[in-house]
């Protein structure tokens, strides 16, 4: 009891608030990030079941026994059904002469449909998306824009589909797990189940897809797949998720790397804070450890008392920082709420323990050694304080915790290469700003014996002094000011990485299809509406067939992780389109070539499809083009940006040489919402052209983008209080040892004024010099991440370089300013009888 | 209850040898009161230290209460101050986070013994704190502060007692009440004294009397 109201009057007086400060940001940063990364996975798994329409799919090419389904609804399971078929659809008109027909892709569901999220439609062709809970009544159909255009109908004509007439009632415009639907980008259309025996199109025979869409408890369908599984057909599978939306989601991983990077940091600076102030704990301690021995206390007492003292400190961190890290999760996932769009699920106590575990392991690397030199106080300080005191410094914790931290790093990030350029950046820092330090001040020195001010020759001699000490307080000050740096400065990154390419005027259509004989007067129109497209490429269809002349088969590459399990888009290029990057390999130059004039053509490769296919220069691909070879070497090697928005390829070609195949052109373009009717023109002049709407897409990563960089922003404050706790403990520390040296000053008749200016003279050098180090290191590290973490052109960002050294030196001497006051009120008496 | 034999005590400064104490010896019975007195750097406080089993001696033999002490591992030292020593300091030496109540508990604590609030309450009474137990150290004049010391010293009931200038830091009034309550408490419990002073006219109120003059201890008479 007397030792909690004891730590609390240590707590209160401030001798102990730092140590408890820096605990409790430590557990509330891992704890909050932890937390917020865990429930956003959950949120996100929570989210992508949204395009399955449902929480489970069983996909079959005919009708599941109806008693399945009973048993399903009987186990408390709601239950949908899908079938989708192609089709045939009438338009009517006045005169049956201009009634046009169109091949449609046409899903039936019934009433429950969807059991998760919501069909989006329109009123108006290419008009705005409303949502509806479920789908068309009975005696209606929804067709897509396109279908509407193509038939040239409105809403609210009639339709036929085989023996039905159904009323065309509303524009479709998505569906939910539209993507998992046959033909994703053919016309569409969804009519209600009950009408299909109506038309009479399903026949024996018809090639139909059903779905049968399941949503409940986790127990519930759990159990419910057990009792299907012994009776399902091998026709029978159930649909698996697929992320289909990887803009969303990398935009998320490179949020979640972010985060995570930012933990760390936050944990190393805690530590750093942990280890400072535990270390001035210490000092502050040793007289009344001698007089607790004096009274009769033993080592093991002394070391009990304190590991005590840490237990409580350690609980009352966890219980403090638990209650941040759930407050600032609540913040974060406020700023992405309607990114998530979901209810966030409830977090776990992993989180909360990672976070108690990360407190407690730097309590014990950072605190425990200090504490365990105070245990070897000898009691005859209480007689004699000139007694030598055991001072190993702090080379000892630092190996320790330097261990505990790469340890903790590795441990929830997951991830070998953050931890290690984390870890060994802040090596490299440190010994960097040692260097710098002492090379800084030996020049200084020598310059100051010709300075004629006696205050910047004390100020300088100060710091010569005590050069070690300064530079590794200097060195942890340069650490915490580079983590902060370069998290602000990724922060900037990584929003303009964004923004760029949600620029004004990204594409937001993309067209395929486009035959050879429609390109003039697709260009016509372009140009006639001034509409600006990404260019209009070619594209042949093949399939991979040989790696290095072994079939794709016998490979040990899984075809479907890599992407090659089905044709892909071939295509040819003079010269490096704009936004591709060469990384490997040389680009060919403008001579022509075609498949005939050798062996093997060039081929340039994306990067991410030949890291995944084990290909690089030199290696030989042979394609099956509609039954012809076609072999190539690998000459270069591109990176690209997915996310841009314009027509990319995995395999590029030379102009030209793949002219004896059968080829189609793509291009993407920009068209602003009131612009859209162009689309109803277009798209009826030339039918057979496919459409693609990105522009739900693009907005959602608008949406994003603002969501996270509020997200991120939050997680810079984090990162700014921590790198002020190391601040301030540091300079405590400096200051704590600037006490007798300023009673003796004053003591000799040094005014106010004089020590006042020593002191603001000495942490303004340390200030700016360790803003200096901190810009050269967080540049540094910052190119070592976009290299190789974070796969971005690395870019050197020079105004750092001034304006750290100048805010550091600022920020160093107004905390000085600030903590030293008393110390420069003090009498110089009561300085030396150390009150 | 005290004896000393052929003491001396060696330092290393720099890389030179200082011998502080050379070949002490002297024996002091249960009850009595005696003081040491001598020139600041004589050794006063060294041997203060070495009787009190504070530090250990570079050779000779110490035996408090029969216990070799020289023999004793540090924490069995401890153990040993907490059963039978108190002491007072020049500097009062309170722990500036505790409450004067709480300072003078401290020693029980210490030695987990029982009742620790009423005796520590019981002893304030005794050096006229009890209206002050809950002031912090800060809150109360340097006499006040020697007075609390005082009681802790007292509060565990030792056989012996140490103490270091216990009037150095305090002006002649505050002094002389806590000479008064010093020899007092001594002269109730039969607590043998140990004491270091400049001032002869404390020195004069104990029985015996040894002086310090470089290291070397003679009984003045």
């Amino acid at each position: 009891m007397l030792q909690l109201r004891r730590l609390l009057r240590e707590i209160r007086g401030g001798e102990l608030l730092l140590l408890a400060v820096s605990l409790v940001l430590a557990v509330a940063s891992v704890a909050g990030i932890a937390g917020f990364a865990e429930r956003l996975k959950l949120a996100m798994g929570e989210r992508s079941l949204y395009f399955l329409a449902a929480d489970q799919v069983l996909v079959s090419p005919s009708p599941l026994p109806p008693e399945w389904l009973e048993k399903a609804e009987n186990s408390g399971i709601s239950v949908a059904k899908t079938v989708s078929f192609r089709t045939m659809v009438y338009g009517s008109a006045a005169d049956p002469a201009d009634e046009k027909m169109l091949l449609v892709a046409l899903r039936a569901v019934s009433d429950r449909y969807p059991l998760l999220g919501t069909v989006q439609f329109s009123d108006t062709v290419y008009g705005n998306a409303q949502e509806s809970a479920g789908g068309p009544p009975r005696g209606e159909i929804w067709l897509d824009s396109r279908a509407f255009a193509m038939l040239g109908i409105a809403p609210g004509a009639e339709v036929e589909v085989g023996e039905a007439r159904l009323l065309a009632s509303r524009v479709l415009v998505d569906e939910p797990d539209r993507s998992s639907s046959i033909n994703v980008y053919g016309p569409r259309a969804l009519m209600h189940s009950g009408d299909v025996a109506s038309t009479g199109v399903v026949q024996p025979g018809s090639v139909v897809d059903y779905r049968y869409l399941f949503a409940g408890d986790t127990a519930q369908l759990d159990s419910f797949a057990g009792w299907l599984e012994p009776k399902m057909l091998p026709s029978h599978r159930w649909r698996t998720l697929t992320d289909n939306q990887p803009a969303l989601a990398q935009s998320l991983d490179r949020a979640e790397s972010y985060m995570l990077l930012a933990a760390c940091l936050a944990v190393a600076l805690a530590s750093a804070a942990i280890a400072l102030s535990a270390h001035r704990y210490g000092q502050q301690n040793i007289d009344r450890v001698a007089l607790m021995k004096s009274l009769g206390a033993s080592r093991r007492y002394i070391l009990s008392f304190y590991a005590r003292q840490g237990a409580v400190l350690l609980g009352l961190a966890v219980l403090m920082g638990g209650l941040i890290a759930e407050a600032l999760q609540g913040l974060l996932f406020q700023s992405i709420a309607q990114l998530l769009n979901v209810e966030v699920p409830a977090g776990s106590w992993r989180p909360l323990l990672t976070g108690a575990i990360t407190a407690g392991v730097c309590l014990l690397c950072f605190a425990a050694p200090p504490l365990w030199r105070l245990s070897r106080v000898s009691p005859m300080r209480v007689l004699r304080r000139d007694q030598e005191q055991d001072n190993a410094g702090l080379a000892m914790p630092l190996l320790l915790g330097g261990g505990a931290m790469f340890g903790l790093m590795l441990w929830f990030s997951n991830s070998v290469a953050l931890s290690v350029a984390v870890m060994l950046s802040s090596v490299v820092l440190l010994l960097l700003a040692a260097a710098l330090v002492l090379l800084c001040i030996r020049g200084a020195r020598s310059l100051s014996t010709r300075m004629a001010g006696s205050r910047q020759r004390l100020a300088i001699s100060n710091i010569y002094r005590r050069r070690y000490g300064n530079a590794f307080q200097l060195g942890s000050i340069a650490l915490a000011l580079m983590s902060l740096l370069s998290v602000f400065l990724l922060r900037e990154m990584l929003l303009k990485d964004w923004q760029s390419q949600l620029a004004e005027g990204t594409p937001n259509y993309f067209l395929i299809n486009i035959a050879e004989s429609e390109l003039a007067e697709l260009d016509g129109f372009f140009s006639e509406n001034g509409v600006a497209h990404a260019g209009i490429f070619p594209m042949v269809r093949g399939r991979l067939s040989h790696i290095d002349g072994v079939p794709m088969a016998d490979t040990d590459i899984d075809a479907n992780t890599a992407g090659l399990n089905r044709e892909v888009n071939l295509s040819w290029s003079a010269e490096l389109p704009s936004d591709n990057r060469l990384l490997a390999g040389k680009w060919w130059s403008n001579t022509a070539h075609t498949s005939t004039d050798s062996d093997r053509l060039p081929v340039s490769v994306e990067s991410e499809v030949a890291e995944r296919m084990g290909a690089e220069l030199g290696t030989r691909l042979q394609f099956n083009i509609g039954g012809q070879t076609l072999d190539a070497e690998v000459t270069s090697i591109r990176g690209l940006d997915w996310q841009s928005m314009r027509p990319n390829f995995y395999f590029l070609f030379p102009a030209n040489s793949l002219g004896r195949y059968a080829s189609s052109y793509i291009t993407s373009f920009y068209l602003p919402a009131e612009q859209r009717p162009l689309l109803v023109e277009v798209m009826s002049a030339h039918p057979t052209i496919t459409l693609i709407e990105v522009d739900a897409i693009l907005a959602q990563m608008k949406e994003v983008v603002s969501q996270l960089s509020a997200a991120i922003s939050l997680i810079v404050l984090l990162l700014l209080v921590c790198a002020l706790l190391v601040c301030v403990s540091n300079v405590q520390l400096s200051l704590d040892t600037r006490r007798q040296e300023y009673a003796l000053l004053r003591t000799l008749g040094a005014g106010n004024r004089f020590l006042r200016a020593t002191l603001f003279l000495e942490f303004a050098f340390l200030g700016g010099l360790a803003g200096l180090v901190a810009a050269v290191g967080a540049n540094l590290c910052l190119v070592a991440l976009q290299i190789w973490a974070l796969d971005m052109a690395p870019r050197v960002h020079l105004w750092s370089f001034l304006f750290t050294p100048l805010a550091s030196a600022v920020l160093v001497t107004v905390l000085a300013a600030g903590y030293g006051r008393r110390l420069l009120r003090t009498p110089a008496v009561a300085l030396l009888r150390g009150r | 209850m005290i004896r000393v034999d052929n003491v001396s005590k060696t330092v290393r400064s720099g890389s030179e040898e200082l011998t502080i104490l050379k070949g002490i010896s002297m024996e002091i019975k249960a009850g009595q009161s005696v003081a040491i007195v001598g020139a600041s750097g004589s050794g006063k406080s060294t041997l203060l230290g070495l009787l009190a089993g504070l530090d250990s001696p570079s050779s000779g033999y110490i035996h408090l209460q029969g216990e070799d002490v020289t023999a004793m591992t540090e924490d069995e030292r401890a153990a040993l101050r907490a059963r039978a020593v108190g002491f007072v300091f020049q500097s009062f030496q309170l722990l500036p986070t505790l409450t004067a109540l709480e300072n003078v508990m401290l020693p029980l604590e210490l030695s987990s013994a029982k009742g620790a609030r009423e005796r520590a309450l019981e002893l304030l009474e005794q050096v006229g704190l009890s209206a002050r137990a809950g002031h912090y150290p800060r809150q109360l004049s340097g006499g006040e502060q020697q007075r609390v010391a005082l009681a802790r010293a007292f509060v565990v009931e030792p056989d012996i007692l140490f103490a270091d200038e216990p009037t150095g830091n305090l002006d002649a009034v505050n002094g002389g009440h806590i000479e008064e309550l010093l020899f007092a408490m001594n002269q109730q419990r039969g607590t043998t004294l140990v004491l270091v002073t400049h001032e002869p006219h404390l020195a004069e109120l104990c029985e015996r009397r040894f002086e310090m003059r470089d290291g070397q201890l003679a009984e003045q008479h």
